[in-house]
């Protein structure tokens, strides 16, 4: 899978806007994307300010994310990338969408099973995406809140490895907040 | 991808190769964030990535209150004078606790101001809360036995309550200087008609000297050193149950979690025209805006 997606579908590079290359962890796939949606990465923009300006015509490989997370992390970034990536202090930088569409595009973005939900939150916390990150942390709260442990378990897929001396231990440290 | 791998049964959906079981300890950290205390903890049992961020700093430095270390370095001296509650484990409280220990200790009631006020923070989301004994304030002829006297009840937090038996003029003062977290407050004085008392295990209440309060309303008041204020006024009058109940004063706004403010608040009935009595005043109670006490352990009568 070697091509080039850019999924907001107005053709980044035709209103002459700067884009980077993306490369996921298996070097199976490059993205091209607009930069204001790459710069939603923390991670990203570091690795470009320490590689210098010639970084993107190679592409920045991201060591840490496989392509079809990171074909679903651009999914998010392109849809909340700012409507112009320059920082001039005269532009708010809100997202080139409106807020009820974003909201929207939130609540479906995460109806993923389980597997996919955990590789866009290490994925999102790896890259330092605190759009993302935030969404999928909440996600996952909502799924916790209101539950037993069991249920957690459960829902989660959480296996303890604790023994039973650990549970106690647990237990007493804890005991003051019930 | 499909989720044919190594997938475990479960109720919901496939999991595909990995779950969230196997997130590191900073992912869940960050999740926890989400979550309030009580739920944290409960979560701590879950797995080891679980327990560890459970107990990490970065995740309840932000529960703590704004001003924690003032409120932690005021639970510490009274630790220290003996007159705090120490942990459970007897354990001294130090200010080189963890944060998850400093909430925990700022959940149990911590005295200050020589015993006569005493803080705490809510286990739900740590808003703080505090409690004026009425010996801490300034009562109108308090020292004549012909009107006041004190009464041992563990009905109240100080376990002393101030009773009225009669007086004309009626006037309790206090005062209070404290940093609050920024945000909203109520305050309320705590008071009971009728006087409480036991006889062979059962909750009983006297009402032979409740009088005068249909006649003119109780005022209330508030102020504040940045000049805010509230007044109210009430008719008191027994309840069918004959138990406590929480007068609201009024509400107040600290924005600034570092400066401290003074607070000055009353209630009076002085019409002199006629006595009133029958009164007890067990303390005044400042909650977060929004905070309803349920039966709040000594402090409600039994019914």
């Amino acid at each position: 899978m070697a091509a080039a997606a850019d999924s907001s579908g107005d053709g980044g590079t035709s209103s002459g806007e700067k884009t980077i290359v993306l490369v996921s962890s298996d070097n199976s796939a490059r993205f091209e994307v607009r930069e204001a949606a790459a710069l939603l990465s923390q991670t990203v923009r570091r690795m470009i300010d320490e590689a210098g300006a010639d970084a993107s015509g190679d592409g920045i490989t991201l060591p840490d994310v496989d392509a079809k997370t990171l074909a679903k992390v651009l999914e998010y970034c392109n849809k909340h990338a700012p409507a112009s990536s320059s920082s001039s202090a005269a532009e708010a930088a809100p997202p080139a969408e409106g807020e009820e569409d974003l909201e929207r595009f939130d609540r479906e973005f995460v109806r993923v099973d389980m597997g996919t939900l955990y590789s866009l939150v290490t994925a999102a916390s790896y890259l330092k995406i605190e759009g993302l990150l935030n969404l999928t942390c909440q996600t996952i709260a909502d799924m916790i809140k209101g539950k037993t442990p069991e249920q957690i378990r459960k829902t989660l897929g959480i296996t303890s490895e604790f023994t039973p001396e650990e549970e106690d231990e647990v237990r007493r440290e804890n005991a003051w907040a019930f | 991808m499909g989720a044919a791998g190594s997938s475990i049964l479960g109720a919901d959906g496939e999991w595909g190769e990995t779950s969230l079981g196997d997130m590191p300890e900073s992912c869940v950290a960050a999740v926890l964030l989400y979550l309030d205390p009580p739920e944290i903890c409960q979560v701590a049992r879950l797995n080891r990535a679980f327990r560890g961020a459970a107990s990490a700093d970065c995740v309840w430095a932000a529960k703590l209150p704004a001003n924690y270390r003032y409120l932690a370095a005021l639970a510490a001296a009274a630790d220290d004078e003996g007159r705090g509650d120490g942990d459970a484990n007897g354990k001294r409280f130090s200010l080189a606790a963890t944060k998850k220990e400093i909430y925990a200790r700022l959940c149990q009631s911590t005295l200050f101001d020589a015993g006569g006020k005493e803080f705490w923070i809510l286990k739900n989301k740590g808003g703080l809360c505090i409690s004026i004994s009425s010996k801490a304030m300034t009562i109108t002829g308090i020292d004549d036995r012909r009107h006041w006297s004190h009464l041992a009840t563990d009905e109240s937090r100080f376990h002393s309550v101030a009773y009225l038996q009669q007086i004309w003029w009626l006037e309790v003062d206090g005062e209070l200087e404290f940093c609050f977290p920024a945000g909203a407050y109520s305050l309320f004085f705590h008071l009971h008609l009728g006087r409480p008392y036991r006889r062979m295990g059962r909750r009983l209440c006297g009402t032979e000297h409740v009088h005068g309060w249909d006649v003119t309303p109780t005022q209330f008041q508030l102020t504040t050193s940045d000049e805010q204020q509230a007044t109210s006024e009430y008719y008191l009058h027994l309840h069918e149950q004959g138990g406590w109940k929480l007068y609201h004063v009024g509400d107040f706004v600290v924005s600034n979690s570092d400066e401290p403010i003074n607070l000055k608040f009353s209630m009076m009935q002085i019409d002199c025209t006629h006595t009133k009595g029958g009164l007890c005043v067990d303390s005044v109670f400042i909650y977060p805006k929004g905070y309803k006490p349920e039966k709040e352990g000594r402090a409600w009568c039994k019914r």
